[in-house]
C-alpha cells in the first residue's frame, strides 16, 4: 500500500487492524536534488592518458582521482558562462543513451604519455557509470517566499515580489523520511527505488540533522537526508531529469522511493501520517542570511490546496517537487514488491541517532575548534 | 460575443497610421493589447479582440485590406508534455491562471485560451517545458 492510501485505511480501520493487514508501505518523491552526481570510468586510450582536466559536453568534471575516473556533479555549468546546460544535462543525456563529447587534458607522465584527447562516449562505452548523490530525499524542507519588491531567482524557483507566491519542495505524506521519521527501518544498505532503477542507501546524507524540532512525531524543519547510490544504466529519464533555474543554475530532479516495512503499530502510526499533520516553516528568501526566522508555519494540506495565507493575504503556492511523479514512484514500487521483483532489505547499519548540523564560521587557525 | 487572439504585423510605412483604432471604432470591438513592439522591421501587435463573431471577421478583413499581416493565434506558448514533470511551479507564476493543478490526478493542465502572452512562465519552468511559439 502507498503512504497516501494508508492514510485513509488507518483513519477507517484504526492502527491495530491496519498493522495486521498491511506489510509494507511505499513512499515516493521527485524533486530538485542539487547534491547529486555520477562517477564514471572512461577506460584507457591508446596511448593512455592520466586525465587532469575533463569536460563532458563542455561541462567540467572532477578527475582528481585515478587516471580515467571522474565525477560529474549535477550543478556544474559550462565554463563559457552558459548557465543553461550543466552536469545534470550530461547525466540525463547519458541515461537517454545519447553520445557525449569527452575532452581531457594532462601533463603527461612516463606511464601515461598522452596529453590531450577528444572523443565521444556513451552509457554503452563507459565501464562504470553510477549515480552517487551525497544528499537526497530531505526529511521536510522550508517554504520560500519573497517580501521584497523585486523578483528573486532562487533554487526554490522564481519568487514573485511582495509575497506574490510561495514555493515548497517536499512530497509531504508521500515523502520517504517523513514516513519513518526516526529511521527505524531506513539505514545503510536499504534497497530503494532510485531514478527508475534499484538503488541503495549508501550513507547518512550530508547535513543529516537529528536536532530539528518535531510536531506529530515528524520534524518541522529540514532534518535527515540520505546519500544514495545506483547504476545509471538501469535508470530512466522519466525519473532523472535535468532542471534549469534561470539565474540560479542547474539541478537534477531525482525520483526516489523507499519501502517501509510495518514492523509494529508504532511504525504504522508513523507511515500513516497525513499532509495536515506535517508542518513546514515559511522563509523570506529576500533576507540573505542563514539566520532568517520563519515568518509562519504551514501544513502540507494548506500548501497543496493552492494558496496559503500570509499577513492577511492569499498567496498562491507552487510545488517544485512533483506529487504526480511521487505518486507514480510509490505505485511502481508497490507493484514491484507485490510481484516479488523488488525485495526488501534490513539495514546493514543504522543511520546516526544524534547528529547536529554545524554552520561554517569564519575564524583564525587559533580559534577553530 | 467571441474572443480571439491575433498577431498583427505592420510594415514600416504603416506604423504611423491609427489602423487598429479605426477598426475598433468602426466594428464596435473591444480590444486588449497583450504585447506591442516597433522596430526597424515595422510594428507588431498581439491583441485579443472581443465582439460579435461577424464583426470580428469584418474587422480582420478591414485590417487585411489596409495591408496588415494578420495571424490568428491559438498558442503564444506551448507546454512540452514530454518535458513537463507536473511539479506545478508555473501555477503560482501565471497571472492569468492559465495553469491548473488537477487536485485529483496532480497533473498540470495548460489552458491556452486563458494565456495573456506575458511570458512569465518561460523562465520559471525548471524542466524547460514551456516553449515560445511566436514573437
Amino acid at each position: 500500500m502507498t503512504a497516501e492510501e494508508v492514510v485513509d485505511v488507518v483513519r477507517r480501520e484504526g492502527v491495530e487492524k491496519a498493522t495486521r493487514e498491511v506489510d509494507v508501505v511505499t513512499t515516493g518523491t521527485f524533486g530538485a536534488m542539487c547534491s547529486s552526481g555520477a562517477f564514471l570510468n572512461f577506460g584507457h586510450s591508446e596511448p593512455p592518458i592520466k586525465m587532469q582536466k575533463v569536460w563532458l559536453n563542455d561541462v567540467p568534471a572532477y578527475t582528481g582521482l585515478a587516471a580515467v575516473d571522474a565525477y560529474i556533479g549535477a550543478t556544474e555549468i559550462r565554463e563559457n558562462g552558459d548557465m543553461d546546460y550543466g552536469g545534470a544535462n550530461v547525466i540525463e543525456e547519458l541515461i537517454a543513451g545519447s553520445p557525449v563529447h569527452l575532452k581531457a587534458t594532462s601533463y603527461g607522465t612516463d606511464c601515461y604519455p598522452r596529453r590531450k584527447i577528444e572523443t565521444y562516449v556513451s552509457l554503452k562505452t563507459l565501464n562504470q557509470a553510477y549515480l552517487y548523490n551525497p544528499r537526497n530525499a530531505y526529511q521536510n524542507y522550508s517554504v520560500a517566499t519573497n517580501s521584497s519588491d523585486m523578483t528573486l531567482y532562487t533554487y526554490m524557483g522564481k519568487l514573485l515580489p511582495n509575497y506574490g507566491n510561495a514555493t515548497f519542495s517536499c512530497a509531504g505524506q508521500l515523502s520517504p523520511l517523513l514516513n519513518d521519521p526516526q529511521c527505524r527501518t531506513i539505514g545503510i544498505g536499504t534497497r530503494i527505488f532510485l531514478g527508475g532503477a534499484e538503488g541503495y542507501v549508501a550513507w547518512e546524507g550530508t547535513q543529516f540533522n537529528t536536532k530539528a524540532p518535531t510536531k506529530s512525531g515528524v520534524p518541522t524543519r529540514s532534518s535527515r537526508t540520505l546519500a544514495v547510490i545506483g547504476d545509471l544504466r538501469d535508470m530512466s529519464t522519466d525519473y532523472v531529469r535535468a532542471l534549469n533555474f534561470p539565474r540560479y543554475g542547474i539541478s537534477l530532479a531525482v525520483g526516489i522511493g523507499v519501502p517501509i516495512p510495518i514492523l509494529d503499530e508504532q511504525m504504522m502510526k508513523c507511515a500513516s501520517i497525513s499532509d495536515k499533520d506535517i508542518l513546514a516553516p515559511v522563509l523570506d528568501y529576500s533576507v540573505q542570511s542563514r539566520t532568517r526566522k520563519p515568518v509562519k508555519e504551514v501544513n502540507y494540506a494548506e500548501l497543496r490546496s493552492g494558496t496559503i495565507e500570509l499577513f492577511g493575504k492569499k498567496v498562491k503556492t507552487s510545488a517544485l517537487s512533483s506529487y504526480y511523479k511521487a505518486r507514480q514512484i510509490a505505485e511502481k514500487l508497490k507493484a514491484s514488491i507485490a510481484k516479488g521483483d523488488f525485495l526488501l532489505t534490513e539495514p546493514v547499519k543504522k543511520l546516526p541517532e544524534d547528529r547536529a548540523f554545524n554552520p561554517l564560521e569564519i575564524v583564525s587557525k587559533e580559534e577553530v575548534k | 460575443m467571441a474572443k480571439r487572439k491575433y498577431l498583427l504585423g505592420f510594415s514600416p510605412t504603416r506604423v504611423r497610421e491609427p489602423i487598429t483604432y479605426r477598426m475598433v471604432k468602426e466594428f464596435d470591438l473591444m480590444l486588449n493589447i497583450l504585447r506591442a513592439e516597433v522596430s526597424e522591421r515595422g510594428g507588431r501587435l498581439l491583441i485579443e479582440i472581443e465582439g460579435k463573431p461577424s464583426k470580428i471577421t469584418s474587422g480582420v478583413k478591414y485590417l487585411q485590406d489596409k495591408g496588415v499581416d494578420v495571424k490568428e493565434l491559438n498558442e503564444y506558448v506551448s507546454k512540452d508534455e514530454e518535458r513537463c514533470t507536473h511539479c506545478g511551479m508555473c501555477v503560482s507564476i501565471c497571472p492569468a491562471d492559465a495553469f491548473e493543478m488537477d487536485r485529483k490526478t496532480f497533473k498540470v493542465e495548460f489552458n491556452s485560451k486563458k494565456c495573456i502572452a506575458c511570458g512569465l512562465c518561460l523562465d520559471a519552468c525548471p524542466p524547460n517545458a514551456m516553449k515560445l511559439r511566436i514573437w
